[in-house]
């Protein structure tokens, strides 16, 4: 079944784009991962134009963390104050992001920039997630003996240089006082790579807001939600405003796609263990950035490409 | 092939009409003036009906509206290829088809082959920036050897189908990407090397219905269609993922 996309200006596979939205939403629920930088390479793999891939993917993510947010708020997981500081720092970053494309597409490089960009982040969250899952497994069979006083030296000597930063505030929901430029620095990196990448960025929040800013686990998940829901939506209106790049009917089958990957994603991970479900992840994150790292360093049968100027 | 024959009929019966036509030696029935591009479109079939005033050779020129293309070169970069220089290249059409009934070369001399531009690598290209020759014919080859390739320009002696030395119909095979714009399909008929009728007709391509409706909106509305849109997809991801758990 063939849809022609008004905005990539090309026909498509109904089917196949479907066919991502549920992987990345099953991805989504069985490990609770967005997703999104699963996304953006299998549409640059398909022909989409990395622009619309990166823009379209944005608002699809913005449909997709709609329903979640809402229920975090709910449960009342959502720190605002950190929320509305990350979201400051990711809106300012996103504007710079969105601008850069802009530049780097009038330069013919924005597809280049996109692709060696997500070589380095797959492949830095690929071989950690393989590293960290492969422990687990191994773990999990011989209990060995808790190696965690290695890691906490240089952790201490970021706080205590986070300490010495301006505006020290309270942050009474997450119970945590600290300087304001940290989440504001974090969240302008995510909002960079947003733009110019089409990813939440969950994998780099939720980490640091866990063992850098010493937030509950709880109040993470729903503040990156948030922080995610705003970015997003902010990239999405960006890059249609600036760039024309968003595909209202490609965004809308990833949205339906992900949401109905989710469901059954969640309900499998239910029965599986959790560990070997990192497993699983992690190697399909690394087969894609192998398949990208691929796409760099074999010689290429034609060195000439050629653009043309979407309209 | 009911259909066919009903074009055929169709072509002779509104050429015998027009008593002034019997003198001309090459007349074309004008296509379907217009490409939609819907929902579902992944290329189009064209026809070209037309009559001729005894044995000759036919060429049917198609062309695309001009389309400005930014041409990237892979440079090695340590073990890396990545993209190093570009040049974008203007004036050339989207699209250039040749049809022939002969291989186009053995019907015409070199001279009226250029004076008619029927040459698929003869197309006037302008280079930005302006490189020095040599280095603008790598980039030109390039363009011709991609637009070849993906199947925008080419030849083809075969698509023309000839009744009786007198009728004619081609059929031109458009691909689902196409530039939108004003084609234009010229027609020549060909008599011992010489170029003796010569008719020119164009179509448009556009888009239409909600294919249209969103192009507009997102290109002269940007903002205002990126923040409904948004807006839309995160009321709908709400709808199908919140309400349903609720109900739980």
């Amino acid at each position: 079944m063939e849809l022609f996309l008004p905005i990539a200006h090309m026909d498509v596979n109904i089917v196949l784009i479907s066919l991502y939205g549920v992987l990345v939403g099953f991805l989504s629920g069985l490990v609770g991962v967005g997703g999104g930088f699963l996304i953006t390479p299998l549409l640059i793999f398909t022909g989409i134009p990395p622009i619309v891939a990166v823009s379209s993917g944005a608002a699809q993510m913005a449909g997709t963390a709609s329903g979640a947010s809402y229920l975090h708020w709910r449960h009342g997981n959502i720190d605002f104050k950190m929320g509305l500081i990350l979201l400051t720092g990711s809106w300012l970053g996103a504007g710079f992001g969105v601008y850069l494309a802009k530049v780097l597409l009038r330069a013919g490089q924005f597809g280049n920039v996109v692709v060696f960009l997500y070589v380095i982040l797959l492949g830095f969250i690929g071989v950690s997630m393989l590293i960290e899952s492969l422990q687990a497994v191994i773990r999990a069979s011989a209990p060995a003996a808790g190696d965690a006083h290695a890691t906490a030296a240089p952790r201490s000597l970021l706080r205590t240089w986070m300490q010495r930063l301006p505006w020290q505030t309270e942050f009474p929901v997450s119970g945590v006082r600290m300087s304001a430029v940290g989440p504001l620095v974090l969240g302008a990196a995510v909002g960079v790579m947003t733009s110019l990448m089409g990813v939440g960025g969950g994998f780099i929040m939720v980490p640091v807001m866990i063992y850098v800013l010493k937030m509950p686990t709880k109040i993470v998940v729903g503040t990156s939600l948030y922080q995610l829901l705003f970015t997003t939506a902010a990239v999405s209106v960006m890059q249609a405003g600036v760039n024309h790049s968003v595909d209202p009917f490609l965004a809308l089958i990833l949205i339906l796609g992900s949401v109905l990957g989710t469901k059954l994603g969640a309900r499998l991970g239910a029965r599986l263990p959790a560990e070997k479900l990192r497993l699983i992840l992690a190697l399909v994150v690394v087969a894609v950035a192998v398949k990208m790292i691929a796409t760099l360093v074999v010689p290429p049968s034609e060195i000439y490409d050629m653009t043309i100027e979407l309209r | 092939m009911t259909r066919r024959l009903r074009c055929l009929f169709l072509a002779w019966a509104w050429m015998l009409q027009t008593p002034s036509w019997a003198d001309e030696p090459l007349v074309v029935a004008p296509q379907s003036s217009q490409v939609n591009i819907t929902t579902d479109f992944a290329g189009s079939d064209l026809k070209a009906i037309g009559a001729m005033d005894g044995p000759g050779d036919l060429i049917i020129k198609v062309v695309g509206p001009q389309q400005e293309a930014t041409l990237s070169r892979e440079v090695q970069l340590g073990p890396f290829w990545v993209g190093g220089d570009t040049v974008k290249m203007e004036g050339a059409p989207s699209l250039l088809f040749l049809y022939s009934t002969a291989p186009i070369a053995s019907i015409l001399p070199p001279a009226e082959r250029e004076k008619y531009a029927l040459l698929l690598e003869g197309v006037p290209v302008r280079i930005e920036p302006q490189l020095t020759a040599h280095a603008a014919d790598d980039w030109r080859k390039a363009f011709f050897r991609l637009k070849e390739r993906q199947g925008y320009y080419h030849e083809n002696d075969r698509a023309i189908r000839v009744f009786g030395n007198r009728l004619f119909i081609a059929d031109m095979r458009l691909p689902g990407d196409l530039q939108i714009g004003t084609y234009t399909v010229e027609t020549l008929l060909v008599k011992s090397g010489k170029v003796v009728g010569h008719n020119v007709g164009n179509f448009r391509v556009r888009l239409s219905g909600i294919e249209r409706w969103v192009w507009n909106a997102a290109h002269e509305h940007s903002w205002l269609f990126g923040s409904l849109f948004t807006l839309a997809a995160m009321v709908l991801g709400f709808v199908l993922n919140a309400i349903p758990y609720r109900r739980r």
